[in-house]
């Protein structure tokens, strides 16, 4: 016979009270086997049966409060000895089987009333190194990587990692040699070309529609495909007399410069390295519109007379104005008139879009002083802004289609 | 880690006259898990002192015993039982150093056990050392096995100004190990180094570090070699070691049981970001418990970190 005595639970307390039996008089249980659950002032405790017997007795039932080291269960033990087991021994038997170890750690006490304790047979054998500050950090010296371990601005790092660089060998621009992006672009195949930036965002845009849409898709093929150059000059209209249709007037001198010049009435295929001269002349006018920018084609400006010309441009604006110009009225530009100058401006540089080459712009009217035999002289003259495709166009042409225009204009009829 | 914190009391109590052991029930019965068991027996009430139920007055009593030229060593149950001492800790206990300017310093040892794992009630389980780490003028030490318990516990009694010394309570009986009972502290203030690796720096202290320890060990057999240091004084924390060894590894991993925000990792991680930026490979990782009370018995190991989410994020720093 061996009595097990209610242990301390680990806090201190006097007693416990009995929440239940988990076992009966008769039953055969194993080492730490739950027998019975105990509440203490802070918590339900299970506590496991010590050794391997048979339960002879239970001292007390569930509501009685036990006292500790008080009786709590009989055992009859395959061995039949009576002994008693001590009330300090803990209720988990496997820190109780600990208690000899010659370990500081093993306890022969569960050691808390609140949860359940982990306990553990692990020796642990480590390599505790108390670090302390370093010689080098002390004496203030700036840290340096040791074994040749790299140094680099994260963003470095990344763009390096995107480009598929290895920083290894890299001299670092940074303080302490650093590698900066600087470093890595430099490195890089790409510092020959621009830096990739992104304007700013902003939030609360609307998106674009329609011709402002279109325009800002056909300006951003044209500044990717484009190599613009422009020639200015000005047409001195001294000798126009009054009543002078100035739209006509620019038509018919365009009509002049393509014939002085075809390679500016022209289709350039920068992909295919293609160059398509065209017969016949088709301008495109440039409308404004409070929807935006509208290009509606003049057809075949030297095959028609100046009567024809202004009906058809008469048309074509009303329509651009009332957006009833067809499909029709927009295919198929060859060469472009920007006559911003009814508004305001006397030079500009208008944007050839492709596949034409070129576009001539027309500046604002005004008196100037001009130089002439006889002295100062106020002539009326017009600025104009030749833009063309210099990928296709050269110099030359360009100069000569410039000059045949101002030929034709400075006609007084 | 319990025996080795009862024979360093033993020790200091034996050697040094003017240590003073208080606390709730720590006296006649041996404290909640044992820590002081048998020293009022072999030092008598005047040296171990069972205290009221009342944790303000705990501390008060140690920053008076601390000014008249003892060195008390006070026991707060849980961590979660703090908060009525913090007016005299926060208020008093860290300041008179700086108040007297230098007359009166404060070596008072505040101990109680830190985090979760032993499924215990509510107020029982948590980590609070950011708090205290907060406080200037109060240095807070976590050890992390029996050794440093015994070496640091020697090394916060004898320091002449006030230590929080944090002990994890899942750690108390889970891992057995030699110490030898010869009175050596161990220093304050400096890291551990428990493994020495090359591809990642994994930070943690207290509990964390048995997690942290089984993962590098799964690491080590995938080919990864992770540098664990434990922080061990939580603070000032050994921000030279940490650096120097991120200098080495590139990669830094911080793990913690306690929430993460405002953590001692979040300090760690931004004080690296400072001075080690241009030495990362990656960014900093931190595994934490998380941004919610500490959960009851069947969820807290869904809240403490464990060695997978260790892996893990050790894994995501080796993606760069």
């Amino acid at each position: 016979m061996r009595t097990f005595n209610l242990p301390d639970l680990g806090e201190g307390l006097a007693e416990a009270e009995i929440v239940r039996w988990h076992v009966n008089v008769g039953d055969v249980v194993a080492v730490d086997q739950p027998m019975l659950a105990v509440e203490t002032a802070k918590a339900v405790v299970e506590v496991p049966a010590p050794f391997a017997g048979t339960i002879k007795t239970l001292h007390g039932k569930p509501g009685d409060i036990i006292a500790t080291g008080a009786p709590l269960v009989e055992f009859d033990t395959a061995h039949g000895a009576s002994a008693e087991v001590p009330p300090t021994a803990a209720g988990h038997s496997r820190a109780h089987r600990s208690a000899d170890a010659a370990h500081v750690g093993a306890s022969s006490d569960a050691g808390t009333v609140v949860g359940n304790m982990p306990i553990g047979e692990h020796e642990l054998i480590e390599t505790a190194q108390a670090c302390g500050y370093s010689n080098n950090r002390a004496n203030g010296n700036p840290r340096t990587s040791p074994n040749g371990r790299l140094r680099a601005a994260p963003a470095a790092r990344a763009l390096a990692k995107h480009l598929g660089i290895t920083l290894t060998g890299l001299s670092g621009s940074g303080r302490g040699g650093v590698i900066v992006v600087a470093d890595v672009i430099t490195h890089s195949s790409i510092a020959a070309r621009a830096p990739a930036t992104t304007p700013p965002a902003f939030h609360g845009g609307e998106g674009l529609r329609g011709l402002r849409r279109a325009m800002a898709q056909s300006m951003t093929l044209a500044r990717d495909n484009v190599m613009n150059c422009t020639i200015f000059d000005d047409a001195d209209l001294h000798h126009w007399r009054e009543g002078h249709d100035i739209t006509i007037r620019l038509l018919r001198a365009i009509a002049a410069g393509c014939q002085a010049e075809p390679a500016l009435n022209a289709w350039f295929d920068g992909n295919a390295q293609t160059r398509r001269l065209l017969p016949q002349i088709d301008v495109g006018m440039a409308v404004d519109t409070p929807d935006g920018l509208i290009v509606p084609v003049i057809r075949d400006i030297a095959g028609r007379t100046a009567v024809q010309l202004r009906r058809e441009v008469d048309r074509l604006k009303s329509a651009a104005h009332d957006r009833t110009v067809t499909p029709e009225d927009l295919r198929d530009v060859t060469f472009m008139l920007s006559n911003f100058g009814m508004i305001a401006g006397r030079y500009a540089t208008p944007v050839v879009v492709p596949p034409m080459v070129a576009i001539l712009g027309s500046g604002r009217l005004s008196r100037d002083v001009v130089a002439v035999q006889s002295g100062l002289e106020a002539h009326l003259r017009m600025p104009l802004s030749l833009t063309f495709d210099h990928r296709c166009v050269t110099g030359g042409e360009a100069a000569r289609f410039l000059a045949a225009v101002l030929r034709d204009l400075e006609k007084d009829t | 880690m319990i025996e080795a914190i009862n024979r360093a009391h033993t020790w200091e109590l034996a050697h040094d006259p003017t240590v003073v052991v208080l606390g709730e029930d720590i006296g006649v019965n041996g404290g909640v898990f044992r820590a002081t068991a048998g020293l009022q027996e072999q030092f008598g009430k005047n040296r171990v002192q069972d205290t009221p139920l009342a944790e303000g007055m705990i501390a008060g009593m140690a920053i008076g015993m601390a000014t008249q030229g003892l060195k008390p060593v006070a026991e707060i149950q849980f961590m979660g039982f703090i908060y009525p001492a913090l007016d005299q800790i926060a208020n008093h206990m860290a300041r008179l150093r700086n108040r007297t300017r230098g007359r009166l310093t404060c070596p008072v040892v505040i101990r109680m056990p830190h985090g979760g794992g032993i499924h215990a009630p509510e107020h029982h389980s948590e980590s609070l050392e950011a708090m205290l780490a907060h406080h200037a003028g109060l240095r807070v030490v976590c050890p992390s096995s029996p050794a440093r318990a015994y070496g640091l516990l020697l090394a916060a009694i004898r320091d002449p100004d006030p230590i929080i010394f944090l002990e994890p309570a899942r750690l108390y009986r889970l891992v057995k190990q030699e110490v030898a009972d010869d009175g050596k502290a161990l220093p304050l203030d400096v890291c551990y180094r428990l493994r020495e690796g090359t591809d990642v720096t994994v930070v943690t202290w207290g509990a964390m570090i048995t997690e942290t320890m089984r993962a590098a060990e799964t690491l080590q057999t995938q080919g990864v070699s992770c540098e664990v240091l434990d922080l061990a004084t939580l603070s000032p924390i050994d921000h030279d070691t940490i650096l120097e060894s991120v200098t080495k590894t590139g990669r830094l991993v911080i793990v913690h049981e306690a929430p993460r925000n405002c953590g001692i990792g979040a300090e760690i991680a931004a004080t690296v970001a400072e001075h080690g930026l241009y030495d990362l490979h990656a960014p900093i990782k931190r595994v934490t418990g998380y941004d919610t009370i500490m959960p009851l018995a069947r969820l807290e190991y869904d809240y403490i970190p464990n060695a997978a989410r260790i892996m893990d994020a050790v894994r995501e720093t080796l993606v760069e």
